[in-house]
């Protein structure tokens, strides 16, 4: 049998490069120019932003994360009570934020699902061809999420506030009685604007995590367990001070939640700002590596 | 948009698609085995093999998805992550289940549009070409596997490109689905564009394919026309029908031929060609009541050639059972 092998490179020469000229003002045109990253990155971020307001599902999330965080707050607040006479040392800002605990779970999901959603019906795919600079898919996920994070955390954490300030004054943690009230004084300013930036870094640890674990179920777990099994951990080191001090002051968690408190700072093993930058840091950690693992592996 | 005729070329450069010595390697699977061919424009060459003969690799490959340890994949001179706005230059369709089933397919639709600056407008435009006007407002999970193939397709058009890759199209599609498909892809190819389609089965390539890339083991077993692959296959025997069989065995094997009996008064000869056997009978005035010279059809072609590079012969597997 005769059969014309492979021609290889040397075929390539003989191929008239006979190319018609492009017809002018059509959407060829935007093939013309090159490297222009920005005009990918908007793009990419339009891209994004299509995806996750069209998937079903975003909207519930997204309702779920205000209304989990507010009640939760809500709920402790009206469990919170002092006994006549006895010193009390509740932090009002705190116990009305205590929902954030919550609502991280949420975010975490919403995270998760950006990209895991991808991977497990295989539209990833579709995603990397379309957008071959994977870096650029991941930034523009991230930016997304944060847009939408930042609404909606300010929504919960106004909420939750507002909410606690009504029920804890009602419960008699009063001024009166010597309570730092939940008001707009600089340290429940702080601890606000720290709740929503919290939030933020949640949703971009997990969407790291998320990246670099690409299964959802795997994911969600590694998240869920990065979130809140160190805080348990921590609970049972009573007896070995070192390594529980070690735990509280980095992990995501313990010290990303140092900026809910505004009394008794003094007591913290972190202090609020530092401890914001300890999850910073992880959430950094997380995007860096599942940059890299972006470009090195298959999609 | 432009009119389809004014396809063939970006900047300047013929719309191809070169593959060169791509090898990959997954775990200690060879998946690739230094894969070379090219696919020009203006003609639809059809990839085929058996399952595991490393097509989808390649095609992933070519669309920077898997990296391969060796070689290179260029569409348009250009490999594929250099490419600014890809869909413009070369659309593909892999995996046509691969898409959020919650999502509408027009909204699939468009966030591959806005990934390439293009407008809501366009993705209308695809939708209809497609023939999926009617569904488009449904979610995509609620769709055929038939569908999902239109819906893969209009996504590979979005861009208008002049490179275009479809692996298994066929697939799932009912036998007036595969002549619309046929028929698709040589209107394509009309167009000027280079058309690569992937296929385990040769028959869905009949009169749809006008080159062929045979693939086995990673790597490519013949790269050919399709009328060549027929012609090489089809060699020269003659099937003979004569009632003095012992004497023409004779005066065939006199005259170079190998000569085999087929039947009570059937023989089959090689070496020879039609008219050559029917001068030497005519000259030793031997008598025969029949002759035919064999053509194989695309199929026997196909089946030759990979007799060796089928790597699970086994049970056919779901998808090739319609």
């Amino acid at each position: 049998m005769t059969q014309t092998m492979t021609h290889g490179r040397n075929q390539t020469m003989t191929i008239a490069r006979h190319g018609l000229p492009r017809p002018a003002g059509t959407a060829w045109a935007g093939t013309a120019w090159a490297g222009h990253a920005w005009t990918g990155l908007s793009d990419a971020l339009r891209a994004e932003w299509t995806k996750l307001r069209t998937v079903p599902g975003t909207a519930w999330i997204l309702t779920a994360i205000c209304v989990l965080t507010v009640a939760v707050g809500a709920a402790t607040a009206a469990a919170t009570r002092c006994g006549a006479g006895t010193r009390c040392t509740i932090d009002p800002t705190k116990v009305s934020l205590t929902g954030i605990e919550v609502g991280q779970a949420v975010v975490a999901v919403l995270a998760v699902l950006m990209i895991s959603g991808e991977y497990s019906t295989g539209m990833i795919a579709a995603t990397f061809t379309a957008m071959p600079r994977r870096w650029m898919v991941l930034a523009a996920k991230a930016a997304v999420l944060t847009g939408l994070v930042l609404v909606v955390a300010v929504v919960a954490v106004a909420g939750s506030l507002a909410a606690g300030r009504l029920i804890l004054t009602g419960n008699g943690l009063t001024a009166a009685h010597g309570f730092a009230v939940v008001s707009l004084h600089g340290p429940t300013v702080r601890a606000a604007v720290g709740s929503v930036l919290y939030l933020e870094l949640v949703g971009l640890l997990s969407l790291g995590i998320a990246t670099i674990v690409r299964d959802s179920a795997a994911a969600t777990g590694a998240v869920l367990g990065i979130l809140y099994v160190p805080p348990v951990i921590a609970l049972f080191l009573g007896s070995e001070p070192a390594w529980q001090h070690w735990v509280e002051r980095y992990t995501p968690t313990n010290a990303g939640l140092a900026i809910l408190n505004t009394t008794g700072l003094r007591d913290l093993v972190i202090s609020p700002w530092a401890g914001l930058g300890v999850l910073a840091a992880w959430a950094a950690a997380a995007l860096l590596a599942a940059g890299v693992l972006l470009r090195l592996r298959d999609a | 948009m432009p009119a389809t005729s004014e396809i063939p070329s970006v900047d300047g450069m013929e719309a191809t698609i070169e593959v060169t010595g791509l090898r990959k390697r997954f775990g200690s699977t060879l998946a690739l085995d230094g894969m070379s061919f090219i696919v020009k424009p203006g003609q639809v060459t059809g990839f085929v093999g058996p399952n595991g003969a490393g097509k989808s690799t390649t095609m992933r490959a070519i669309l920077g998805l898997d990296a391969p340890d060796q070689g290179s994949a260029l569409i348009s001179g250009q490999p594929y992550p250099k490419l600014r706005r890809p869909l413009s230059h070369i659309g593909a369709m892999l995996d046509a289940a691969a898409l959020q089933p919650g999502r509408t397919a027009r909204n699939h639709l468009l966030w591959l549009a806005h990934s390439q600056g293009l407008s809501g407008r366009r993705v209308d435009e695809v939708i209809e070409r497609a023939g999926l006007t009617s569904a488009a407002r449904r979610k995509a999970g609620g769709f055929s596997l038939g569908m999902r193939q239109r819906l893969g397709i209009a996504a590979a058009m979005l861009g208008d490109p002049p490179v275009l890759m479809f692996d298994e199209p066929f697939n799932g599609m009912d036998p007036e689905g595969i002549i619309w498909m046929r028929g698709y892809l040589r209107s394509l190819a009309a167009d000027g564009r280079a058309v690569l389609v992937s296929s385990h089965l040769m028959s869905e390539l009949e009169d749809a394919a006008d080159h062929l890339v045979v693939a086995g083991r990673g790597k490519v077993i013949a790269d050919t026309s399709v009328a060549e692959l027929i012609a090489a296959a089809s060699g020269d025997r003659v099937t003979l029908r004569t009632g003095s069989r012992s004497e023409v065995m004779t005066v065939l094997a006199h005259a170079g031929a190998t000569v085999a009996a087929t039947g009570r008064d059937t023989l089959a000869v090689s070496g020879l060609t039609a008219e050559q056997v029917v001068a030497r009978l005519g000259e030793s005035g031997v008598g025969f009541s029949e002759i035919s010279a064999h053509r194989a059809t695309l199929e026997e072609a196909y089946m030759e050639l990979t007799r060796d590079a089928v790597e699970f012969r086994a049970e056919p597997a779901e998808e090739e059972v319609r």
